[in-house]
């Protein structure tokens, strides 16, 4: 179903279309984001983790449509991150109670 | 008769001779190792649309129609963008001081350059698309994300009989990835360069092995040696995944003073620091990671700002072309690497010592 959500800060100045949503399913679900992004100016991918609670609100960006949901209450991410919510790639988020192991 | 043990699912699908790749960031290692019956995969993560398709045309010019790869990091998470201004202005004077008394300590100069690091434009998914884009218009044979799962672009890139590997540090990870549908898992170790897993080669590489089915498992982390590569294949590998056997080969573009840093160094040469970039990463040990090490220092800060921290450093050892100060991702097997031999070469002997590994083990093979 789709709403008015917010895509946030995240999303500011993409080119492409980027629709928000809410998968009721999701919402209040705890979930694990790993894998990370690039480390600025290297070549490098750096890793991090991310735990939280899923909001249900999701952005798919562009097309093939990029999915990411948006992980609040975190109760892991990097020292000194300093949001309290982070959007997460669909391929890299792991709902704890249906992926364990 | 027995089968030919380098004949791999890995090379049936790519109809290519040795089942090794070449994961390096420089076009010419790429080009040599493809001609000699290897593949290659370029790492363009950081270079724009325009720079990846140049240098696709480039490499298709020189290899005859033989396949190759593309490697780009696909991110997993998106924080809170910022400002660099605002970024530099949040690094603690604890640690800039800490920084600012290993720059005279080592009597760092200042770079000539302008750190690249504070020119960075912004990594965010919409640079990732644009450059997935050129991969997916290019029809590159072989997409693999170096971090990040791909399954996403999986349905556009099989439309135009592209193959897609990912590369996992965790079973889990891999599980998600073979369940979406990707042609290949890269399963890196703890042994490996730059930033890396905490599970070693020889624990993860059999593990997904176990749940990749048909599905080609490529094993990554310190593979640097043909017995390497036959241990591998007896792990349930299909191939392997080398980076730092190619840095300090002839046709790389890494500067010298590396190249011979690399040769000089030993398996206990390399740093798994979080100095660098906040995150674990395995480096070729230099006085940054070494301070950064000791009981006096202040805590690690996170990424980016212990990037930004470390970026004048880097910078100023590579304008200088400082070796006592320099640095480079290395992996463990970097002790392995004791000449500046033409890649051809390395792969030829990467070939020959599996061989001979295997048949010390089984006796002749065909």
């Amino acid at each position: 179903m789709a709403t008015k959500t917010t895509p946030g800060d995240a999303f500011a100045g993409a080119t492409r279309p980027t629709v928000a949503g809410f998968d009721v399913a999701k919402a209040g679900r705890r979930a694990e984001c790993d894998g990370g992004r690039m480390i600025p100016g290297t070549k490098y991918a750096g890793r991090e983790e991310f735990s939280g609670t899923l909001t249900g609100e999701y952005v798919d960006h562009g097309d093939p449509p990029w999915r990411w949901y948006r992980l609040c209450e975190l109760t892991q991410k990097p020292e000194n991150y300093e949001g309290d919510a982070v959007w997460c790639e669909s391929g890299n988020l792991f709902v704890v109670d249906e992926d364990a192991g | 008769m027995p089968k030919d043990p380098l004949r791999t699912r890995f090379t049936e699908m790519l109809g290519i001779e040795f089942p090794i790749i070449a994961f390096t960031h420089c076009k010419d290692v790429a080009v040599s190792v493809i001609n000699a019956g290897g593949f290659a995969v370029l790492g363009e993560a950081m270079h724009t649309p325009d720079e990846i398709a140049a240098d696709i045309a480039w490499i298709r010019e020189r290899i005859d129609g033989k396949p190759f790869g593309i490697d780009l990091v696909l991110p997993a998470s998106v924080p809170e963008s910022a400002s660099l201004d605002d970024m530099i202005a949040k690094i603690p004077d604890e640690q800039r001081a800490f920084a600012e008394k290993i720059k005279k300590a080592y009597d760092v100069p200042d770079p000539k350059e302008a750190i690249a690091l504070h020119q960075w434009g912004g990594l965010n998914q919409e640079l990732g698309r644009a450059q997935l884009d050129v991969l997916l218009d290019e029809r590159v044979p072989l997409i693999a994300s170096g971090l990040g799962s791909p399954a996403f672009i999986l349905d556009a890139a099989h439309e135009r009989d592209m193959l897609v590997f990912g590369l996992v540090g965790k079973a889990r990870q891999a599980k998600r990835q073979l369940e979406a549908g990707v042609d290949g898992i890269i399963a890196q170790g703890y042994d490996a360069a730059g930033h890396t897993g905490a599970v070693g080669t020889f624990s993860i590489v059999p593990e997904i092995a176990a749940i990749a089915g048909d599905t080609p498992v490529i094993a990554a982390g310190g593979v640097t040696t043909g017995q390497h590569l036959a241990a591998a294949l007896c792990l349930g590998a299909a191939g392997v995944w080398t980076g730092t056997l190619w840095l300090a080969c002839r046709e790389s573009d890494v500067d010298m003073i590396i190249k011979d840093r690399l040769i000089e160094s030993t398996n206990e040469d390399t740093s798994y620091s979080k100095s660098i970039s906040g995150m674990t990463m395995r480096v070729l040990k230099c006085p940054w990671t070494d301070e950064w090490e000791k009981p006096e220092a202040p805590p690690v800060l996170p990424t980016p700002y212990q990037m930004l921290l470390s970026a004048e450093y880097i910078q100023a050892s590579n304008d200088h072309r400082r070796a006592d100060l320099m640095t480079e991702a290395a992996g463990q097997g970097v002790g392995f690497i004791t000449s500046m031999k033409p890649a051809r070469q390395i792969l030829f002997d990467l070939v020959e010592e599996a061989l001979a590994s295997l048949e010390g083990v089984v006796g002749e093979l065909p």
